[in-house]
């Protein structure tokens, strides 16, 4: 019986999963190109030498003369037979290999600062909750709560003018680059790997990083404390006390596995929601990730980048969610129906 | 035509474009060597193209001399035709009809370049139509070609004012506030009489009853919140910046509206305590003034956002079934999409980019997390006793969801909506430095983004993008920490279990 109801939650869930999925990709193309603005304008070149009557050539090509529905086919096609098409921009490239390129850069960035922001936060978190109301856990929440509130891009910006010159004049100030994936004009532009080129990245990823970690250890510490302080409160954590364990042992075997549950749901969206949303760094540190690539589709209304970066960010949001119900379910027996 | 709409913005680090030279006086042909420009190249070419002539076709040397002599003296000229003063909103006819060329100004091939709000728009055609939506000021580049291939161009400048204000524009907030308080009160005094002429005492000793105990429980929280650290630090900060909000725009010095370009990158002195920004305005004066806009953006699309949030959640909810899947289906759509997309989506949608736009932008992108907690909140009242005890002595839906199931939820919507105006300022100031600002308006968010823009900490105005940025983590942590006392003291059980 209980075997049949899992499978039900997620055969369930799964069905929600593609319903979304598919919620996702009719809404973006109907709100996409729904938008004012003529994409062909911009990508013809503003030359007088250009022959106006290529323009409608362009506009047959990418299917803009046909009408809403057969648009919407050619895009439901496309999309499920991998034909993600060619940017209206970028010397028509195209958009999966773009936005693949993008997506490297970007996961590296993510998981950089995700996996400090995880064992930072987890860290705080755990001692703010175990010395609940001391002098660290009062300075950890408010000092939390200041950079939560903290518009991203000013704290970007301010790193990046502390950190790119010598401050007020002090030589041994650790300074970094301000911006890029790595020394182009030193390495070339296209990647060859070797040491000198990984610390260049390395120094180039250091202050991106520290702002979307800052961000998000704020949520995180937040929600391990809490999550924790319930725990500590239940009456096994007295038991477990009582048998004679140290306070160590206690947080280490017995709260801390029961706290766990929400930090998994917390991670799984964080690691989503900066995926398609970490506009604010990489627009500052001009690191060319898929939210600098965004900004950059917005403002050249580049729809096939655009409408990819949708549906990429939409289903992985999707498909993080899903993963830590999975895990949820596994790791916490508790969770029967959802 | 409609790709100048306010709502496309372009990313910070573009290449930006080049100047063209301006002034009618310069005109030069295109198309020749490099080192041979003007009469020199055009007096050896002729001369070569005679002597071709000559050798192959003697006979008709005089004809062709004569289409050379076209072809010398009638080069074609631009005109982009005089400078012009429009209203926004109105068409223009860009006149390229001054334009001449050997085969007369109808057949030669125009397009017009049209630098606008930091975008070149083509158009094509020697008088085509375009409409300018923004005051403001923009650069119109004719370039004209023939047949054979020669091209000249032309600018003029077009400075498009204020559109013109209709009667409806001016009034029509304050018509709508008049008729929306009219109506409240002739409710309330219809009410009033109707009691006094049925004879039933105005206040019932059970209304009375209800408005005491209400008030009790009314200052109940507030003495509660202000006796929790959290909810006492923000209530301070918040009443600070509240009457900086309502006062401080009174008391600054300068129009923030105002602009004296001839003051413009003052570093800060006695006279402009922070300086003055690109536009020569006073920086202190905008922070101040910034207070209004940004919190006044914060909490109406924070409302919004709430009464949207709650509405669906407590139809989807209440109602159950079909329904209730499909409105949470359409709901995970909207929380997946990157958010920045999203708003700029519903922004194509708003239209214009001005006080009003952003806050509806704002507030129409925030309400599915409210959406979803108001449902969970409700799926759980709905099963509980005494809304069946409701439903038994036949109570309608419309007034079990009113006197039952809203007044449950109120709180959390409430605690709720107090953490959403923090967001929205952020989502506001993040908004107005990728280039969405709300225009023509002064916030803390467009302050940051014009400094940013102008480089200010290389400039030395440092405070120009500290002291806005400040000014927001204090209000949003002020709205925050609020937020979660009154989280705390409305809503127990969820905290702790």
């Amino acid at each position: 019986m209980a075997k049949r109801s899992f499978r039900r939650i997620i055969a369930k869930r799964l069905v929600n999963v593609v319903l979304t999925c598919i919620g996702i990709m009719i809404l973006n193309f109907m709100l996409i190109h729904f938008m004012p603005g003529d994409p062909i304008n911009n990508v013809i070149p503003h030359t007088s030498k250009f022959d106006p009557s290529l323009k409608w050539e362009l506009r047959e090509k990418f299917h803009l003369n046909d009408t809403l529905e057969k648009q919407l086919g050619w895009y439901l096609w496309n999309t499920f037979t991998g034909d993600w098409g060619t940017s209206y921009m970028q010397n028509q490239r195209k958009v999966i290999d773009i936005i693949s390129q993008d997506l490297q850069w970007t996961f590296l960035l993510v998981g950089i600062s995700t996996v400090f922001t995880v064992l930072i936060g987890m860290g705080v978190g755990a001692y703010s909750a175990y010395r609940r109301g001391g002098a660290f856990d009062v300075a950890a929440t408010s000092t939390s709560l200041f950079f939560y509130g903290m518009p991203t891009f000013w704290f970007a910006l301010i790193l990046q003018t502390l950190f790119t010159h010598p401050f007020l004049g002090m030589q041994w100030w650790p300074q970094f680059p301000p911006g890029g994936y790595y020394d182009t004009v030193r390495y070339g532009a296209t990647l060859h790997w070797s040491w000198p080129v990984f610390v260049s990245i390395a120094e180039h990823l250091v202050l991106p990083s520290i702002t979307l970690s800052i961000g998000y250890l704020a949520g995180v510490s937040i929600i391990m404390k809490s999550a924790l302080v319930d725990t500590m409160t239940d009456d096994y954590i007295l038991t477990a006390r009582a048998k004679g364990l140290t306070d160590y042992q206690v947080l280490r075997r017995h709260a801390l596995p029961n706290g766990m549950p929400p930090m998994v749901a917390l991670i799984a969206m964080d690691m989503a929601f900066v995926l398609g949303g970490a506009y604010q760094v990489e627009y500052v540190f001009n690191y060319q990730g898929i939210g600098y690539r965004t900004i950059q589709a917005i403002g050249n209304l580049d729809f096939p980048i655009l409408q990819f970066i949708v549906v990429v960010g939409g289903v992985a949001v999707v498909v993080a969610n899903f993963a830590a119900d999975m895990i949820l379910l596994y790791i916490d027996p508790r969770i029967k129906i959802a | 035509m409609r790709a100048e709409t306010d709502s496309t913005f372009t990313p910070r680090r573009t290449e930006a474009i080049p100047s063209a030279p301006r002034g009618n006086s310069q005109k030069r042909l295109h198309g020749g060597f490099p080192t041979f420009r003007g009469t020199s190249f055009l007096a050896i070419a002729c001369l070569v193209a005679v002597l071709g002539c000559l050798m192959v076709q003697p006979s008709h040397s005089q004809v062709n001399a004569q289409t050379l002599d076209f072809i010398q003296d009638e080069a074609p000229v631009a005109n982009a035709g005089p400078d012009l003063n429009v209203t926004a909103g109105k068409v223009v006819i860009l006149n390229g009809s001054a334009s001449t060329g050997f085969e007369g100004a109808a057949n030669l091939n125009y397009t017009w370049n049209l630098t606008y709000q930091s975008r070149v728009i083509t158009l094509y055609g020697m008088e085509p139509t375009f409409v300018f939506l923004t005051q403001g000021g923009a650069d119109v580049n004719l370039t004209v070609r023939d047949s054979v291939g020669r091209t000249s161009w032309d600018t003029a400048n077009v400075a498009i004012s204020e559109p013109l204000k209709t009667f409806m524009d001016k009034y029509l907030s304050t018509i709508l506030l008049v008729g929306i308080g009219g109506a409240i009160l002739a409710f309330v005094l219809l009410r009033v009489l109707g009691r006094v002429l049925a004879g039933v005492p105005v206040v019932s000793e059970a209304g009375r009853e209800k408005i005491r105990l209400g008030s009790k429980k009314y200052k109940g929280i507030v003495k509660q919140v202000l006796r929790s650290p959290m909810g006492f630090v923000g209530t301070t900060i918040l009443v600070f910046f509240i009457l900086m909000a309502i006062f401080g725009p009174m008391l600054i010095l300068y129009d923030v509206h105002e602009q004296h370009v001839e003051l413009k990158g003052q570093l800060p002195s006695k006279k402009y305590w922070l300086g003055t920004d690109n536009y020569g305005i006073d920086i202190f004066s905008e922070l101040i003034y910034g207070a209004r806009t940004s919190i006044t953006v914060g909490i109406v699309s924070a409302l919004i956002a709430s009464l949207l949030g709650a509405a669906v959640g407590l139809y989807s909810g209440y109602v159950g079934g079909w329904k209730d899947e499909v409105v949470m289906r359409l709901n995970d759509v909207v929380l997946s999409i990157p958010w920045l997309v999203l708003m700029i989506i519903v922004a194509a949608f708003v239209g214009k980019i001005d006080l009003t736009g952003i806050i509806l932008i704002i507030g129409l992108t925030g309400w599915s997390y409210t959406a979803r907690m108001v449902r969970a909140q409700v799926l759980s009242i709905k099963e509980r006793q005494y809304i069946e005890r409701a439903r038994a002595i036949g109570s309608s839906e419309m007034s079990i969801i009113r006197r039952h199931i809203f007044p449950n939820t109120f709180p959390l919507v409430f605690a709720n909506t107090i953490l959403t105006v923090a967001v929205s300022i952020l989502s506001e100031s993040t908004l107005s430095f990728l280039g969405m600002r709300p225009r023509g308006q002064v916030t803390w968010g467009t302050m940051l983004s014009f400094a940013s823009e102008a480089s200010a900490f290389e400039t030395g105005h440092h405070w120009w993008i500290i002291a806005p940025g400040l000014f927001i983590v204090i209000v949003v942590l002020g709205f925050t920490l609020l937020g979660y006392a009154l989280d705390e003291i409305l809503n127990p059980k969820l905290r702790h279990r």
